[in-house]
Formats: C-alpha cells, structure tokens, sequence
C-alpha cells in the first residue's frame, strides 16, 4: 500500500546526508579518482611497447590468475587500456562496493540503532522518505565518481583509452558501486542490527567474487554474468566497450532497490525480518582463560590471513614458471628481483632460467614475509589496544599475573608467524605444481625458504613486546620500525645505502634461499636475541603502570 | 578492632608532575561498609587501582588483607571482586561469555548465583557486549563481581548508569553481604547511596583526604540546619558563637549551627520564647558540598 505523502521530504535528507557525507565520501571520491587516474599513464610507462603488455597478459591468461582477477579481452590488440580495463575494474569495482556498503548502512541502521531515525521520522518526513534519500545519495556520489574516473582517464588519453571507453569504465564502477548500494539497503531491512547488516552485504560482496570466479575459471561466461562483477568485466572495457553489461548492472540496482522500498514500508522502525540470533549464553570452555579470551580475539584476524596468503602464494605461483620469459631481457627487473650485476653479465642462456627463478622465489619470499609480519605485529601489540581500551583491568584485577597475560598474545604472535608462513608456502608450492609439469620447487624447499625468516620475524615481535613493556604509549613506533625494516628489504640494495644501515635489519641477515647456502648460525643468533628482548618486555610490563588511553 | 581489610600508609602517587594522590591514609576494618566519596578527578579511581596492584604506589604502602597491593596482587585477587566505574567490554562477545570469563579467571562457578543475578538486575546475556548500553555493560560487571564469593568487593561507582529500580536492586545485594559479613569498599558520588549503605566514610579532595569518619563522627564537625519561630523577636542571634547565615522569612528564623554549639543556642533562643523549632542533620549532599565550596560557606 503506497501511503500518501510516503516520500514527503525526501529532499531535505539528501542534502541532510550530503552534508554528513562531506567528508568521508569526498575522500573515498579523491582517493579512487586519484588511484585510477594516476596507475593508466603509470602502467603505460612501465609497459610501453606492446611486445611487453603482451607477454605480461599471456603470463597471467592462466586458469589461477584468470580465477583470481577476470579474463583478458583483446589479446590480439593489447593496448595500455585492454590492459588496464583487465586488471584494473575488478580491484576498483569491489573498493567501490565497500564504499556503498558503508555509506548506505550508516544512514540506514546505524541511525535507527542510535535512535536519530526516530527523532526524523516524528517530523512531517515520509516513510519511505529515508531510504528513498539514501539511494539517490547513492546515486549522486557513485555518479560524480563515475564522472570524474572517466573524465580523467579520457583526459589521460593514454595509449587505447579513448573517450567512449573512459566513460563506460567509470560508468561500471559507479554502476557496481549502486548494485551494492541496493544490496545492502536490502540487507538492512533484513536484519535489526547495522552489524548484521553490513557483514550481509559484505559477504554478498564475498559472494559475488566467487561467483565470478567460479565462472571465469570454467570459461562459463553466464556463471560470471550472475557477479556484478563479472558482468561489468563482459563490458570488455577499452576492447569492444559493450554498454549492455551497464544496462544489466543499473537494471538490477533498481529491481533490487524496489524490493528494499516495499519491505522497509511494510515494517516498524527499528525492527528486521531476521530477527538477531540470539549470542551464547554462556562461555564456552576454551574462553574462560586469559589465553582463550586472546585466542578469540586473535583468532579471525589470524584466519583470515592464513587464507589470504594462501591466495596470494598461489597467485605468484601461477606466474614463476614463465617469469624468465617476460624479465629475461630487462635489467632493470633482474635487479629488482635482487641478480647481482655481475651474475646477470656472466650468466649463460642455459642456467638463465633456472636463475632468475630461483632469484625470483627469493624476492617473493621476502615481500610475502613482509606482508605477513603486519598481522603478526597486530597481535603482539594486541595487548596494548587492549590496555589502552580499559579492558586489561578487568583481567588483571582478577587471579590472573602479568605474565599469564601477556603470554597469551604473545604466544599467539609466535604460533601465527609460523601459521602464516607456512600457509604462503603452501600456496606458492600448490600453484606451482598446478602450472609446471617439473616443479623447480620442493615444498620442503619452500618451506625452508619461508621458515628461515621466522627468526627475523621474531626479532620484531620482540622488539614490539618490549616496546610494549617499556614504551606503552609509544608501542605504536614498532610500525616505523616495521617500515625501516620494510624499505630496506625493498630498495636497500637498489639504494646502494650504506652496509650497516642494512645490516640493521634482521631481514638482511636471512640467507636468500635458495640460491645461498642454509646457514644456521645468524638464525640461531637471531632467535637468542628476539628471545631476550621477549623476556625484557615480560619484565619491563611486570613491572609497571597500566595506563589507559 | 577486627583486622583490617585494607590500609593504605601515606600513599601518594604521582604521574610525572601531576600528584594524584597525596599522602592518603585509609583504614577499612573486615566486614566493614566503607564510602569512599569525591568528585570526578579527586582520585578516587586512581586510589582503587593502586589498590589492585594496577598502577604502583610513588611512596607509602598499599596493603589489602595484610599483603602487599603491587607485590602480591595475584594473591589478593583471589579473595577480592572488582566492578570499573567506566565499564568498557569485547563488542563482539555477549554478556554472558564475559560474566563466565570473568568469573572463571577467579575460580570458582556458581551457576545458581549468577541465574539468580542475572534475573535480579534484568540483564539478557545471549546479547553482544556492543549492543549494551552503559547501564548493561555495568550489570556486566556487577553480575560478574557479585557471582563471585570473595572477602571485599571494590566497587567504583557501581551505580552511575543504572536506573533508581536498578538502584535498589544494587542497594538489596550491598546490604545482603554485609549481613554475610563481606567487605565492601564503595566510591560514589550518590550521597543517598553512601548514607544508606556505610559504616565509614571517607572524603577525597585534590588527591588529599579531607574527612575520615563515621557518619555520626562527622555530623559532630558539621553545622546542621535550624529553623524557629519566637514570640519576641530574636535580637542578638548573630553574636552567639557558632552561628552562620542567618536569614528572616515568613516562616521564622533559618541559620547553620555548628554541631557542638547548639546547646549554647538553645539556651540562647529559649528567652525568646520558643514556638516552633525545626532542626535537620546535615546531609551527606552538605558535609560534601561544604568540603568543595572552596569559599566554605553554606
């Protein structure tokens, strides 16, 4: 039943929640806009001939790379824009999705939740008039996003992206940004809890992204097509630039708008058609500990990591086989991946290959680890955020000592450094033997590889427990330490810095398998160190403050 | 006198310059009710965490049951319960896994305690600590604290966020383990509540103690507040030692006396032929608002 005077006001809360949105969504806007329009004349300079664009497209035009990132259209003309529009829209599309999902769940249930929905909607506002004005919010800010991406990469004007195809690129970006907007709107009159709500759509998000990937890997192009992302990559952007995956994308977003409008005019403010599972009522036995309570914590940040790595050790697996073939003849890339000038001067065609694989599997090793020491480092200061959120004296006030209490976000540290390392390895070892019919690598091999860095990952969870014993309110200065570490290992050897400033990293100290031989001693003398700066922050934290805030 | 609960020998602490307490002097007897009363900022809060072993005293001793409040806190701990004034949980934990959580850290489960709290303070514990209100998140605490048999509680402003119902349901458990003999060391700011509850008070100003005592104890320092009404007009009243504010109005005379001088007043006004008198023990709202009028009147 359309009650009259259902959209009453509408207008004034769109500006309402313009003005709310001035300044998360304007950075959202400014920070996509940026990425997108600096990366096409950056991708064409780093990729200018089309002999390079080619090979790169014909490495990853692999089941595992095609599964994780889309097709690749226009291989027989590979432009800058094929390429881009390849790599580009999947990744941008899903921030843009993100983006939605927060925007519409913040002026939906999150206003309900804290009781200002109430306090509109007992003026002369219609009832609909709400969500009716968060979607064509939705709909102005996905649109200047939209405008403004396509107008800057047509201003661009690079290498195969023309006007035409500018505009439909930022259109389908905008396009995505409203299916979600629409998704989560829906979501939100589904459960009562903003929570609720937005984990949904964010795991419809997760959904779609399998969906296409599922069909991408088979080749099925109508699996793909039931993914918003999918179907916006059937636009072939900068190639065929089809509008039809458009129509579809701005279709869908409106059909399931309506369904989001007829549900929410049809139940009671501050009510879900899902009602709120009801939590546990009591803790299970694995929570009633100081070590259970961090596990629980811990737990899904550590999980999701594992999962992640895995991934992203399968993606660089797919592409080292063929990796010889596309930096063979650069030098620029054979010292990014660290081949000393000398090796790549004396190196002969034969064990070409077999070098820089073996050099390229040691850079990967390093930049995974790198990436994996960030989780790690979130659970050693762990207990620091909780410090500073008042929730430590709720455990130590009872029959729990400092160092049981500590040593459970520790311990926890420790056991993920290896998890995490050892899920990379897997992942790099798995796709691996999934693409080459002769593995270069053994998983012991890997594995090796991967564990010889744990002693260095242990320095800095070290460092980060006694910055937490010692330094509470600056344990945040293990991230500039993280960062030192991080810029070393990336550019200290293309730097040419000075040998001890690199000497300062434990990284550096790691032998680069498996090129150099194993040698136990640094690592030995790595774990001794990272154990006693351990036990330092043990009983620099026995012995002082806890201070909140 | 029966041992002490708790003691605390010129206890000062400091934070860099700022002195946040400043030679405080307690003693709390075992099975005592003792208040413990300042505003936001006086130190109350700081003076229960060092109490706890969790901030360390600059200089002077903290003893809880006779032990040590830093050295030995694990070992106090297990015969202490502790509700935060600011009560801050996991949000993605319900109440009900943190009130086990916080019960089992202590040792012992009574499931029927907690059936019987849980129903008494009206807390649905199948719901997510970030859904709680302030008030909830307390019934949090004060579920976990009570459902634990311990010898003193320290509760720090226990009832800020609950409602007067809920207030009273606070007030009922309070006074049940006093009857059971428990210690309870109270920080408030509900004079109400303290008045209702304690044996013992204690006022904190700036870091500083201002006023230790029994209720009565301290009535005897403090003015109270005297209303008459006389056949003749009262001439001279402002010249009798220990009388302050005088004020006329329809109903009479109204002025502060203090406590040891109303004898003298008495005898003084019963020239004037007395025909109404009214008389009023200060309050513990007076004797507080007395200590934090820096002026010192009213």
């Amino acid at each position: 039943m359309i009650v009259r005077g259902n959209f009453d006001n509408t207008l004034r809360l769109v500006r309402l929640i313009l003005r709310r949105e001035r300044l998360s969504s304007t950075i959202w806007i400014v920070i996509l806009t940026a990425f997108s329009i600096v990366l096409a004349p950056g991708m064409h300079e780093m990729f200018s001939d089309m002999e390079t664009r080619t090979q790169i497209a014909s490495i990853y035009d692999n089941p595992i790379m095609v599964a994780m990132m889309g097709p690749v259209y226009g291989l027989d003309n590979f432009t800058t824009g094929a390429m881009y529009g390849g790599m580009m829209l999947l990744w941008v599309a899903i921030a843009v999705g993100v983006m939605n999902i927060f925007l519409v769940t913040r002026h939906t249930r999150a206003d309900e939740e804290r009781g200002q929905s109430e306090v509109v909607r007992s003026l002369p506002v219609g009832r609909l008039a709400n969500i009716n004005a968060v979607m064509i919010a939705a709909v102005i800010i996905n649109g200047v996003l939209a405008l403004l991406i396509g107008l800057g990469l047509a201003v661009c004007g690079v290498d195969g992206m023309g006007f035409g195809g500018s505009m439909l690129y930022g259109a389908l970006v905008g396009a995505v940004g409203l299916v979600f907007a629409a998704i989560t709107a829906l979501c939100c009159q589904l459960f009562a809890s903003s929570a609720g709500a937005t984990g949904m759509a964010m795991g419809f998000l997760g959904l779609a992204y399998m969906i296409r990937a599922a069909g991408d890997a088979q080749g099925n192009d109508l699996i793909a097509c039931f993914s918003p992302f999918g179907l916006a990559q059937r636009a072939q952007v900068y190639v065929n630039n089809y509008v039809w995956p458009l129509l579809l994308l701005l279709v869908a977003a409106g059909v399931i708008a309506a369904v989001a409008y007829k549900l929410n005019s049809i139940r009671d403010l501050g009510q879900g058609f899902i009602a709120a599972k009801p939590g546990r009522k009591e803790a299970g036995r694995l929570l009633r500990s100081p070590l259970g309570l961090a596990t629980r914590l811990l737990s899904k940040t550590v999980i999701i990591w594992v999962v992640v790595m895995l991934m992203l050790g399968a993606s660089y697996g797919s592409v080292i086989g063929d990796i010889g073939t596309f930096v063979g003849d650069s030098p620029e890339y054979l010292q990014v991946i660290g081949i000393p000038a000398e090796i790549v001067n004396t190196m002969t065609e034969a064990d070409k290959s077999k070098i820089i694989v073996d050099y390229f599997a040691a850079f990967i090793t390093i930049m995974m680890t790198l990436v994996c020491i960030v989780p790690i480092l979130l659970a050693a200061t762990k207990v620091r955020a909780e410090e500073r959120e008042g929730r430590s004296e709720h455990i130590l006030s009872r029959v729990v000592s400092r160092p049981s209490y500590l040593a459970g976000y520790v311990a926890i540290a420790f056991v993920a450094s290896v998890l995490i390392q050892f899920a990379t390895a897997t992942g790099l070892y798995l796709a691996t033997n999934a693409m080459a019919e002769n593995n270069p690598f053994t998983f012991g091999g890997l594995l090796t590889s991967f564990f010889a860095y744990l002693p260095a990952i242990w320095v800095l969870i070290g460092i980060a427990v006694l910055l937490v014993g010692l330094f509470p309110k600056a344990s945040a200065a293990i991230w500039a330490v993280y960062g030192f570490v991080a810029f070393t290992s990336f550019i200290g050897g293309m730097l040419k810095l000075p040998e001890w400033v690199n000497w300062l990293s434990p990284m550096y100290h790691v032998p680069r398998l498996p090129m150099e031989d194993m040698t136990f001693v640094p690592l030995v003398v790595m774990t001794v160190i990272a154990l006693v700066l351990t036990v330092a922050g043990f009983v620099f934290y026995q012995k002082r403050d806890m201070v909140a805030a | 006198m029966s041992e002490l609960s708790l003691e605390t020998v010129n206890l000062s602490k400091r934070f860099g310059k700022f002195t946040a307490l400043n030679d405080i002097n307690l003693k709390v007897a075992e099975g005592e009710v003792f208040g413990y009363i300042g505003p936001n900022g006086a130190g109350k809060t700081t003076t229960i965490r060092v109490l706890l072993g969790i901030l360390q005293a600059s200089e002077g001793t903290a003893k809880v049951f006779g032990m040590d409040a830093w050295k030995d806190a694990v070992e106090i701990h297990k015969r202490l319960a502790y509700v935060p004034g600011d009560v801050n949980l996991w949000p993605n934990l319900t109440g009900g896994e943190v009130i086990d959580l916080f019960v089992s850290l202590r040792g012992k489960h009574d499931k029927k305690r907690r059936k019987e709290l849980l129903e008494a303070f009206d807390l649905d514990p199948s719901k997510k600590c970030r859904t709680y209100s302030k008030g909830n998140r307390q019934k949090v605490a004060l579920v976990a604290a009570l459902a634990s048999d311990a010898d003193l509680y320290i509760l720090d402003e226990p009832t800020s966020g609950l409602d007067p119902l809920m207030e009273q349901v606070f007030q009922a458990a309070v006074l049940d383990l006093k009857k059971q003999g428990k210690g309870i060391f109270l920080s408030s700011h509900i004079m109400s509540e303290v008045e209702k509850l304690c044996d013992r008070i204690a006022i904190i100003k700036e870091g500083t103690i201002v006023e230790t005592g029994t209720l009565d104890e301290m009535r005897h320092l403090t003015r109270m507040s005297m209303t008459i009404k006389t056949e003749a007009p009262i001439k001279g009243l402002e010249k009798v030692k220990g009388v302050y504010e005088i004020t006329e109005h329809q109903g009479g005379t109204t002025f502060q006396v203090d406590s040891d001088a109303v004898g003298e007043v008495v005898s003084f006004i019963g020239k004037f032929g007395v025909k109404k008198l009214e008389s009023t023990p200060p309050t513990l709202e007076d004797l507080f608002m007395r200590h934090y009028n820096t002026a010192g009147g009213a």
